[in-house]
């Protein structure tokens, strides 16, 4: 048992090496340098908002000079004018809900699927070389190749669009959880062992916590993947019992030639997608590599 | 509760941890290496013991065997403590939980509740001189306080149970700059007279060694053996770190050829 050693009385000689250790503390301590908070929105803010400028200016310019036909660079604000009617008769948030609910449930079933499966493979040996290979194989296969196929096993329906999402992010969880507990340094298992932790306890309070970051590296990217097959599929699958989605009116704005249309549905695509991840995904990212002492400067 | 430990705890203490006849070999055939052989060794209640030796004495070996961690293969380890608790060369501290949190982790592991818990960690940081640091994380402190938080931690696993607790330290000031390693040994001293752990230190300084310990053995490399032990005097450290450093040029020199 350890002595209350507050209570006791000091020698002098004693208070001075605690003094001494105070003072080597204060030395050696990492000192932390913050930056005020509007240098820092400034810094991250700025440089997008001059690229968005510049690259508005640049089509404008290219529009105006009429090199080529109307039909094919619409002029900015006839783009604007497309998505602003959307938004007045509403449609746009039922197109974007559509969208946006598919990808969700769909990233939810991947995640329930994939954080077992990264697991196994991660964990068990014979899993791993039967079928570790295949599944970072699987990440560089297009999930848009899958839509035929689905077509045929479940026909226009939403489980064909479940299908090529969970086609697209399983592979990229599952990776990043198994990339994530190859990265734990080999000491820290070994205090888990000589602290009492065995089994499944080890894996709550070692293995799990400890292959945090690049878990949640892998649902990022998992979430990008999901995103992409969902518009696959969307474009590519469209009937009357699929809802309308972002993909859907993607394709229409193409068959009826809508130039403008098409590209408001580009940007709102790219809009939900770095929306999304700077939303939630990268505030999660943040918080834990900060704890950590990842995430240097922030 | 200031019971009085005595500074240098008689020989007739019992013994914590005994090894006999204690060998390890890795790997079979003509491939095998022999890392201990015929290990004899008795630690007492409340002793402080150095192992120390050169390169490839098989020193953490010996520790990973007495821990647990390793089986011996042939000869027998008997424990009479809690179960041993280990303090590695890197703080190995958890990086994503709070000083105080890595301290409570064992007490967590052996079902310690919440309160209590959180109580000794407190004891414990103050033990060591982090009085109010228990909210920092680790990449927050210094080398040496992490070293520290991890001391703590390893007497909190201990002494997790009311036996006498066992700590073993594999070279846990080697990383550390020199006057921090001076002060951390100053430290060691001051809370091993205040709790009454039983100690097993690894280390390939001398000088640490004869500064710690009750008394050093010297192991032989390549299989390590025992080849003397020598018990530390109050006065005349100086001369036994000679002794002791001569002896070990001779065993290092045993292996030129």
């Amino acid at each position: 048992m350890p002595r209350d050693v507050g209570a006791e009385v000091r020698d002098p000689a004693e208070l001075d090496i605690a003094e001494a250790l105070k003072g080597l503390d204060a030395l050696d301590t990492p000192t932390v340098v913050t930056t005020p908070w509007w240098r820092r929105a400034l810094a991250v803010g700025l440089p997008p908002l001059v690229a968005l400028v510049l690259f508005i200016a640049v089509w404008q310019l290219i529009w105006a000079s009429a090199i080529t036909s109307e039909y094919k660079v619409p002029a900015p604000i006839s783009v604007w004018d497309e998505f602003a009617a959307t938004v007045d008769d509403g449609r746009v948030w039922s197109i974007l809900w559509t969208s946006i609910s598919r990808a969700f449930v769909g990233f939810a079933i991947a995640l329930v699927i994939a954080t077992p499966l990264g697991l196994l493979v991660a964990k068990v040996r014979p899993v791993r070389a039967a079928i570790g290979p295949i599944l970072s194989g699987l990440q560089s296969l297009p999930s848009v190749a899958w839509v035929p196929a689905a077509i045929l096993w479940f026909g226009l329906t939403d489980a064909t669009i479940y299908f090529v999402v969970l086609a697209g992010s399983i592979p990229s969880i599952a990776n990043g959880l198994v990339a994530g507990i190859d990265q734990i340094p080999p000491i820290l298992p070994r205090v888990g062992q000589v602290l009492g932790a065995r089994g499944l306890t080890s894996a709550r309070h070692i293995l799990l916590p400890a292959a945090l970051p690049g878990y949640i590296a892998g649902c990022k990217q998992g979430w990008a993947f999901s995103w992409r097959s969902l518009m696959a599929a969307e474009i590519i699958a469209a009937g009357p019992l699929l809802g309308y989605g972002l993909g859907a009116y993607l394709k229409d704005g193409s068959d009826l030639s809508n130039m403008p249309g098409v590209i408001a549905a580009i940007f709102l695509i790219l809009i939900v997608g770095i929306g999304i991840e700077l939303l939630i995904f990268r505030p999660i990212e943040r918080r834990v590599l900060r704890a950590r002492g990842l995430a240097p400067g922030v | 509760m200031t019971a009085t430990v005595e500074h240098r705890p008689a020989q007739l203490a019992p013994p914590a941890v005994v090894l006999r006849e204690v060998g390890k070999t890795f790997g079979t055939g003509p491939d095998a290496v022999t890392a201990l052989r015929d290990i004899k060794l008795t630690v007492r209640a409340g002793e402080f013991v150095c192992l120390i030796g050169a390169s490839g004495c098989g020193k953490s070996t010996l520790l990973n065997v007495v821990a647990g961690l390793e089986e011996p293969t042939t000869g027998e380890v008997d424990l009479r403590t809690a179960r041993p608790s280990f303090m590695f060369q890197e703080s190995a501290l958890l990086p994503w939980l709070t000083a105080g949190r890595n301290v409570e982790l064992p007490l967590q592991l052996s079902g310690v509740g919440r309160r209590e818990r959180r109580e000794r960690a407190e004891s414990l940081l103050s033990l060591v001189r982090l009085d109010g640091q228990g909210r920092k994380r680790p990449h927050e402190l210094s080398g040496g306080m992490r070293q520290r938080v991890s001391l703590a931690r390893a007497l909190a696993s201990a002494t997790s149970n009311d036996e006498p607790g066992l700590l073993l330290m594999d070279e846990p000031f080697a990383a550390l700059d020199a006057i921090t390693r001076d002060m951390l040994q100053g430290e060691l001293l001051r809370v091993w007279e205040a709790t009454g752990t039983t100690i097993l230190f690894v280390t390939h300084d001398v000088r640490e060694a004869v500064r710690l310990a009750q008394r050093v053995v010297l192991l032989s490399s390549r299989p390590g053996t025992i080849v003397r032990e020598w018990d530390v005097p109050e006065n005349g450290r100086e001369l036994l770190h000679d002794e002791i450093t001569a002896r070990l040029r001779q065993v290092i020199t045993s292996h030129a050829a």
